[in-house]
């Protein structure tokens, strides 16, 4: 089987991807309360994260 | 809320991953003992999380954020007085009798230590609430969608029930485990930006406390007498009730947690699952009931944002919610419904099968079929799991046409479980405890809880036989009908015990206190010795105690 966490950190990677892109390509859309982009940075955490569980699985592999 | 194609996308590719885990185990499950166990090889950084996540429903989610703003921090004692000790416990001191003795299930367990009798008692109880559990969260699922969406309700319980049936169909439990894992990161990453951007709105710890009233910044206080504090309790309730009865006995004895430790590959493995699983569980405040509490700030510090009305007062339920309209955008709001929408499988998920095994093993092959080839038990095992969601989804929609079922149900599976730990306590060290003294011991602790009740009043709940007390709040009448079952296992346990026969001591090795030989880790580094881990963690807790006092 493939490493558990190289198919979260794909998982991670592709979540934080589609957040980034709609963070930079409708920057204005935002929520009522929001300050900032939101999208943009929960996407660029869960990119960071996804890079992560990669960069562990590799380690072993 | 209105969702787009990218929210869409986002759930599709959460359930395209779980239904692909599913399909990636399915040949790693051969045996019955795989597919329902997972033949204790999962590495421990996947036990620990799972330990954490199988417990981390959505129901718990939106409602310790109902509760964050209901209560604040004083939220947090069912976290840092409940859930922190009682994990630490079991991995130090239980899981040596757990892991050690060789049994598949907690049932399992009883019935090495004591007799047939308890061992039924416990699997029947368990069998029926872990059905029962499952299908309220179905139920909660298709309601929640229902009211936020408008999709329908028949349709997200059968989608979501499908999808939980396929994965833990294909990969047994290392499904159900895994899974676990990927909703546990999904629903923290999912859900902490929500607390730090509505803490951050605010203006930080300062802004709560500027905007709140100051028992809901504080944990112990205001705990000097029940009229201090909103939840209506008092220290010893708190502690006794609380910490110690209804934490331990969920943490310490319940199959759905345990059995994720004893899916671990070695007993020091299987220790420390559940200490190192109370890192994240002790940081959860942090994500689950903040929000709560920034919600009633916000809307106090007349930023525009307000609860929803629910008769007379706030529906707390929808604190969480309706934050996320307020502070996500498309996309991240996928993310955050996925992420609940996961955990509510996962909440089904960590039910059915744990379900299956106790079916299984402690009923199937004890009751109906002994001694059959293994690959019977598989086929059993796997048939189980279908009807196990079949049924769930049964209570799912019984629960839409009778509310009232369900919360009696609620009520006599809470009788049933308060006095369990009195019993694993004393079977477990105290070699003197008997089969007849923890059978008695059960049913009498049963008994002591529904007479509490009906002796009782708080909110209108209870006083079946007439009024004795009557509590500021139902929380404290819990409390205290958890109180009052234990004592009372605990004392017609001895009793009980003390009159019949004991068992030899050579048929009790591995599964007392004394009679086993304790699993020692010395000369390991000190992260990988379960006691120096329990004192760092423990450590931890006390310190959260004290900063939020």
């Amino acid at each position: 089987m493939t490493d558990f966490r190289a198919i979260m950190g794909v998982f991670f990677g592709l979540l934080g991807l589609l957040l980034v892109g709609a963070g930079a390509l409708a920057p204005e859309m935002r929520a009522p309360l929001a300050q900032t982009n939101v999208n943009l940075w929960s996407g660029v955490m869960m990119l960071g994260f996804g890079g992560v569980l990669l960069w562990f699985s590799r380690q072993r592999a | 809320m209105t969702l787009t194609i990218l929210d869409y996308g986002i759930i599709a590719l959460y359930l395209f991953f779980v239904l692909g885990i599913g399909w990636t185990l399915r040949s790693k499950v051969a045996s019955a003992d795989q597919f329902l166990i997972s033949d204790r090889s999962t590495p421990l950084w996947v036990t620990s999380l799972a330990f954490v996540a199988a417990n981390l429903g959505a129901q718990e989610f939106i409602g310790m954020c109902a509760s964050g703003a209901k209560y604040g921090i004083m939220t947090a004692h069912f976290y840092w007085a409940g859930a922190i000790p009682a994990m630490i416990f079991v991995g130090v001191f239980m899981m040596p009798f757990y892991y050690g003795s060789k049994a598949r299930s907690v049932p399992e367990y009883l019935k090495l230590r004591f007799d047939e009798k308890t061992r039924g008692l416990n699997a029947v109880s368990f069998a029926v609430m872990t059905l029962f559990s499952s299908g309220v969260s179905m139920y909660a699922l298709g309601l929640l969608f229902q009211l936020m969406l408008g999709w329908s309700f028949t349709a997200s319980v059968i989608l979501s029930a499908t999808i939980v049936l396929v994965y833990t169909f294909l990969g047994g439990l290392k499904s159900a485990i895994f899974t676990e894992v990927l909703q546990f990161f999904l629903t923290v990453l999912g859900f902490a930006p929500l607390a730090f951007y509505a803490v951050q709105r605010v203006g930080g710890w300062e802004g709560i406390k500027k905007n709140v009233a100051p028992q809901m910044t504080h944990l112990w206080a205001y705990t000097g007498s029940p009229e201090q504090n909103g939840m209506g309790v008092e220290w010893f309730g708190l502690a006794a009730g609380l910490g110690f009865v209804l934490s331990f006995g969920y943490w310490c004895t319940d199959f759905l947690v345990v059995q994720r430790a004893m899916a671990a590959g070695s007993m020091n493995d299987a220790r420390r699952t559940p200490v190192l699983a109370a890192i994240p569980k002790m940081l959860l405040p942090f994500v689950v009931i903040l929000p709560g509490l920034a919600a009633v700030a916000l809307m106090n510090s007349g930023s525009g944002y307000t609860l929803p009305m629910k008769g007379a007062g706030y529906d707390y339920d929808q604190a969480l919610t309706t934050l996320m309209v307020q502070f996500y955008p498309n996309g991240m709001l996928g993310v955050g419904l996925t992420a609940l929408m996961a955990s509510f499988m996962g909440g089904m998920a960590g039910n059915v099968t744990a379900f299956n095994t106790v079916f299984t093993y402690d009923i199937y092959q004890s009751y109906i079929r002994k001694g059959a080839p293994d690959a019977h038990y598989l086929m059993v095992a796997k048939m189980t799991t279908v009807v196990g969601i079949a049924l769930s989804i049964a209570t799912a929609f019984l629960a839409q046409q009778y509310n009232n079922i369900m919360d009696l149900l609620q009520l006599v599976f809470g009788f049933v479980n308060a006095p369990l730990f009195a019993t694993f306590l004393l079977g477990m060290f105290w070699r003197r405890t008997t089969g007849h003294g923890a059978f008695s011991g059960l049913l009498s602790g049963t008994l002591a809880a529904w007479f509490t009740h009906s002796l009782t009043l708080a909110e209108g709940k209870g006083g079946m036989f007439g009024v004795l007390h009557s509590f500021p709040s139902t929380m404290a009448q819990n409390f205290w009908i958890a109180i009052f079952a234990w004592s009372t296992c605990f004392l017609v346990t001895i009793g009980v015990s003390l009159a019949t026969k004991a068992k030899a001591d050579r048929e009790l090795e591995g599964l007392v206190w004394g009679l086993t030989k304790m699993p020692s880790a010395e000369g390991a580094p000190w992260y990988a010795r379960p006691g120096s881990l329990a004192v760092m963690v423990g450590s931890g807790c006390v310190l959260l105690n004290l900063i939020f006092w």
